[in-house]
């Protein structure tokens, strides 16, 4: 017991989370194959990271929520989604021309959503968590009431061939999306004022503020940006699913955080990175895959799921000790 | 002097703000149909209130020692399930009574898994409760794979039930509150808002933080045992995703009811007072004849109009100031 | 009743690194033991092992020549080893009551606490320091009320509170002004005379010699001396410290008639900052001084535009009214807040970051790293810092280092203008010797420097001119022959 303690400590101090992550998403996808050997194809791992893929995009937001500290996060990503999917649906109706409108139009309503969210937060002071959770409430009631309940419209054909059918090869456009956005949060993150600037409004605002950054004004910056990219994440969903319903974001809602923590980003704040959010999307695909090769029973899946989740954020997602 | 009384009465009384809104909703409420406290209206709704105000005496618990608890829905569903499974129509008081009392130890069970994994393997909460969730649910699943059961008449007649003009359901809230206010009066009272307000310090104090820790998510399982029996009494079956919506709503009551997100403030009446001010205002849209493609936004943009609230006032405050 | 403790060579590691190697501390019954040491030496975690809130890797500590281990801090409690810890103890959104007897309340039936027994046994703790708050604190005001002087009496108050048989102080006195530190003293006196055993965890010397029997010196984790008080000199104990580097330099010097005006300050109210108006040239060392919380600390902030003011302030001519840091910062006027670890440093980030925070503007996007590594280096090593790289965070630095931390990320950007909030708080005599070198040097290129300290030594020795603030008001203005020790307790004190 102590030498295996021994041993997680060595790689919780020696290698980093993102790493972990990605170590273990390729052990996952291994184990796919010992379960089912047809499991083990270049097909069927260029497909997962296609699934990886939207996941990804969509929690590449709530990474930057996350990392602004003070409780943050941000539950209204699954409610932009939905909401961003149905606005390119309807504006564009199929037409490709109308993609790049469609897609202002949905990048500008999820920017909304973000500084409401944003103002909320840090001007009146209502926590994150339910303040998001309010606006899932108000995002849902909008998509209400602008299709009362008829999802009518389409998708460009343009959408499917950049973003879910093979593109280069096998791989797939968002793949190449996904990749360009890998480097951008990088960029944003480590090699920006602002990037710098959110590390440190995550991790203590008071020496934020008192060495010049302007806490507020960062705080909804980020949380407009996550608007914006779950709205875009939105856009990209459509495009692989072609249709909308009320339902799609939904369910991507807690995997986006939980892809964020598993790739070792602190949820108090102040630490972490995007790296490491796409191997934790990689990981949460996977498992997703690997449970339906398994062809289990839902409640199974379920309860397989829970202990796997379990398990891996005890691996390094562990607060600090009382005692030291 | 006086100031400072006031300040600490607000601090200690964090609930207040909830009154008031409770009182607001209330009025339209009576303006706009009969009176809510009208013994049949009352009834009706606290039926339909009481599983989430005592769901939420656990949320309040947790939240108040510093954490959170995504599971309390999956677990309020695996303790409904079991309750129409392990209690049919045929059972016999005394069988009955002991599979209350099986069921509370299955939420106090469930509660201990999140407590054990957060206080002792110092796992962060929101992921943790997350995770447990999906097992607790999927249990739920495998117990009662579709929504059915019965229960015996007398346990549906009970709660529905109103000894002295009182509804039953009523007078459980009150004995809840009440416990809550003798509780908080006791050392494990002050520990509890000690580790929420701040751990370390408490430790260096010498209080047993990681027991506390534990000991408020063992009692959200056993609340959630309680309000899953609830609905059970409620409905007369089981459904093994009837928990679902209840989490989020859970942590918005909390909210709604004064207690502070982040620990160390905060109580059990605001709390439900939080639920008593979500069910109306849903009960006021339906009878405010708002059209149906409107009454999510309009509940939503109430909801956050009164979360809102207290961080307005002071707002203006410090403008005015 | 009485007891007697000794830690026989503790080592304590925390990951790689080593805090204590062989710690070595006796304390007798009735005894005052001064614990000193360079900060970084281990005199933290060694009162932290002592009351149980640290478990020592190696060694063991005796309590009346018995073997004891503390599991936790409850462990330590039980046997009478309180503590006062200097990072406060204190539950913020509980009252002065409830911590005080946080863990032993009055309990009625033992089942409900007994809040009125409560209140009156705080009152009588609190009227052991009565006359010296600016106003006496309630029992059932909240901590997160309370003015950080205030907190320190509490948390004092709270180790009291148990009756112990041992009590470390760990810098208790590092927030109290003198009165308060006076009662303090009178109170040591009196737990001495009733058999119960002192460790003193002080970096002011002038208190170590009026308090203390003897003084155990810790040096890197190891303990290399135990003196007699009255067998030392000053300057043996700081020889001891710090291995042959030399003691604090100190210069005065007046201010070139010539220099041009850099800050006037007219009726500025801010908080409890009551009209105050000062003038402060360039090059000049103006001192800020009175006692905890007369608000030298809002001035400061106000100036920087932390803190909402109404009043005049004019920068070099120009009429300013900064709403926010980096409005100040613009006109290079740059602030080193007094607490470090909360309000100074990004404690997880690196120290590259944590120089580079009010500065990553200049370096362009995408941020040009190398010219930012370069000037980090060039600061660090202007400032002697002892680091194992720019990209270690700032945790693992001792205080000293932290500091300079602190003050380097302000000399990256070359202010004109430095408000300094009690900088040299809790820093060991060596890192201070730096610091007023840094200050003299700043002073030559022509700087104005607006100083605050709690240490009344460092202000006679370093200032050109020091006001004083009483109850938020300029009480006295000391410069030159007037510049003296008396004048400058008597105006703290609020007598002119």
């Amino acid at each position: 017991m102590t030498t295996l303690r021994a041993n997680l400590n060595i790689v919780r101090g020696r290698i980093s989370p993102p790493l972990i992550a990605l170590l273990l998403a390729i052990l996952l996808f291994l184990a796919g194959g010992l379960i089912n050997p047809d499991f083990l194809n270049v097909v069927q791992a260029l497909n997962i990271v296609r699934l990886a893929a939207f996941l990804g995009i969509i929690a590449a937001g709530q990474t930057l929520v996350i990392i602004s500290g003070k409780e943050g996060i941000d539950l209204s990503v699954g409610s932009i989604v939905t909401l961003g999917a149905i606005l390119v649906f309807r504006i564009t109706n199929g037409a490709d021309a109308l993609v790049p409108l469609g897609l202002i139009v949905a990048l500008l309503v999820g920017a909304g959503i973000g500084l409401v969210n944003g103002l909320g937060i840090t001007l009146i002071g209502i926590p994150p968590l339910v303040m998001t959770l309010g606006m899932t409430g108000v995002v849902e009631g909008l998509i209400l009431i602008v299709t009362r309940g008829k999802l009518e419209g389409n998708t460009p054909p343009i959408m499917r061939t950049l973003i879910s059918s093979p593109l280069v090869g096998e791989i797939s456009g968002v793949v190449f999306i996904w990749i360009v956005f890998g480097v951008a949060l990088w960029l944003l993150l480590e090699r920006t004022t602002f990037g710098k600037q959110l590390f440190a409004v995550g991790v203590n605002r008071t020496t934020a503020r008192l060495s010049g950054v302007r806490v507020q004004r960062v705080v909804v910056t980020t949380y407009v940006l996550s608007g914006m990219l779950a709205a875009f994440g939105g856009f990209m969903l459509l495009g692989f699913s072609q249709t909308v319903f009320l339902n799609l974001g939904a369910p991507y809602l807690f995997p986006s955080i939980a892809a964020v923590v598993v790739g070792g980003t602190v949820l108090a704040g102040g630490k972490g990175s995007y790296w490491g959010t796409m191997s934790g999307a990689l990981v949460l695909t996977l498992i997703d895959s690997l449970l339906r090769a398994l062809q289990l029973q839902e409640a199974y899946k379920l309860i397989v799921l829970g202990i796997i989740l379990l398990s891996l954020i005890s691996i390094y997602g562990r607060q600090r000790n009382l005692r030291q | 002097m006086r100031s400072l009384q006031v300040r600490r009465f607000f601090a200690r009384n964090t609930y207040l703000f909830a009154l008031l809104l409770l009182g607001i909703v209330l009025a339209i409420n009576t303006a706009l149909q009969q009176n809510p406290f009208e013994l049949r209206v009352l009834n009706g709704n606290l039926r339909v209130f009481f599983p989430l105000m005592v769901l939420v005496g656990g949320q309040a618990i947790v939240v108040i020692g510093g954490g959170i608890d995504l599971s309390v829905g999956a677990m309020v569903s695996l303790c409904n399930v079991i309750t129409v499974t392990w209690i049919t129509p045929e059972s016999q008081p005394n069988d009955i009574a002991l599979a209350i009392l099986l069921i509370c130890c299955v939420g106090l069970a469930a509660g201990f898994v999140n407590g054990l994994a957060v206080a002792y393997l110092r796992l962060q909460p929101i992921v943790t409760t997350y995770a447990t969730s999906f097992a607790f649910a999927g249990l739920a699943l495998l117990i009662l794979p579709r929504p059915g059961g019965e229960l015996p008449r007398d346990m549906t007649r009970f709660y529905r039930s109103t000894p002295g003009n009182i509804p039953v359901t009523l007078l459980f809230a009150g004995l809840i509150v009440i416990v809550w206010l003798i509780l908080r009066s006791t050392r494990y009272g002050q520990y509890l808002f000690a580790t929420g307000s701040k751990a370390d310090s408490a430790y260096a104090t010498g209080l047993p933080v990681n027991l506390i820790r534990l000991s408020t998510y063992v009692l959200s399982g056993l609340f959630a045992a309680l309000a899953g029996i609830s609905i059970a009494m409620n409905t007369g079956s089981g459904s093994p995703r009837i928990g679902d919506a209840m989490t989020l709503d859970s942590i918005v009551a909390v909210v709604l009811g004064g207690t502070r997100l982040s620990g160390g403030r905060g109580g059990i009446l605001g709390a439900m007072i939080g639920v008593i001010i979500l069910g109306s205002i849903r009960n006021l849209i339906s009878l405010a004849d708002v059209p149906t493609w409107s009454q999510t936004l309009v509940n939503a943009l109430i909801i956050i109009a009164a979360l809102a609230g207290p961080g307005l006032l002071r707002l203006v405050r410090r403008r005015s100031a | 009743m009485a007891i007697s403790l000794s830690a026989e060579h503790i080592v304590k590691r925390y990951g790689g690194v080593v805090a204590l190697s062989d710690a070595n501390l006796n304390v007798q019954a009735g005894e005052v033991v001064a614990l000193l040491g360079a900060n970084g030496s281990g005199k933290s975690t060694l009162s932290k092992i002592i009351s149980g809130v640290v478990a020592p890797n190696a060694g063991q500590l005796l309590i009346d020549g018995h073997s004891a281990q503390f599991a936790h801090p409850q462990a330590a409690k039980k046997i009478g080893i309180a503590t006062v810890f200097q990072e406060l103890s204190l539950i913020p959104d509980l009252t002065i009551a409830e911590n005080i007897w946080l863990t032993h309340e009055p309990m009625r039936f033992n089942l409900s606490v007994m809040h009125r027994e409560l209140r009156t046994r705080t009152r009588a703790l609190l009227d052991l320091f009565a006359g010296t708050f600016g106003s006496a604190p309630d029992p059932e005001a909240l901590i997160t009320d309370l003015t950080p002087d205030a907190r320190q009496i509490v948390e004092i108050l709270k180790a009291i509170s148990r009756e112990p048989r041992l009590i470390i102080l760990d810098e208790a006195t590092a927030s109290l002004d003198s009165q308060q530190v006076n009662r303090l003293f009178d109170l040591v006196r009196d737990w001495k005379k009733r058999g119960i055993g002192i460790v003193f965890v002080s970096h002011r010397m002038d208190e170590i010699f009026r308090i203390a029997d003897r003084a155990t010196v810790l040096r890197n984790g190891i303990t290399v001396g135990d003196n007699p008080i009255n067998a030392v000199t000053e300057h043996d104990l700081v020889q001891q410290m710090i291995e042959g580097a030399s003691a604090q330099t100190e210069s005065r010097r007046g201010v070139s008639q010539a220099a041009g005006v850099r800050l006037q300050v007219d009726q500025l109210r801010a908080g409890i900052v009551n009209d105050v108006s000062l003038t402060l040239h360039d090059g000049e060392l103006l001192g800020l001084s009175g006692l905890q919380g007369q608000g030298q600390t809002e001035l400061l902030l106000a100036i920087f535009g932390a803190m909402p003011f109404t009043g005049r302030i004019t920068l070099s001519g120009q009429d300013v009214h900064f709403k926010h840091p980096a409005q100040a910062m613009e006109h290079e006027v740059a602030f080193v807040p007094g607490d470090r670890a909360s309000e100074g440093l990004l404690l997880i980030r690196s120290i590259l970051e944590n120089f580079h925070l009010p500065s990553w503007g200049k370096y362009g996007f995408p941020l040009k790293m190398t010219p930012a590594r370069q000037d980090a280096t060039q600061t660090a090593a202007d400032l002697n810092l002892v680091m194992a790289g720019l990209d270690a965070p700032v945790s693992s630095l001792s205080g000293g280092n932290a500091q300079k931390v602190v003050i380097g990320k302000w000399l990256l950007r070359k202010p004109k203008l430095l408000l300094l909030n009690d900088p040299t708080k809790g820093i060991d005599v060596g890192a201070k010797a730096e610091f007023y070198a840094l200050l003299n040097s700043l002073r030559e290129a022509g700087t104005a420097i607006l100083f605050y300290s709690s240490d009344d030594e460092e202000l006679l020795g370093l200032c050109d001119r020091v006001i004083v603030l009483h109850d938020g008001t300029l009480r006295a203005e000391l410069a030159a022959d007037s510049l003296t020790r008396q004048n400058l307790v008597a105006a703290s004190m609020g007598t002119t």
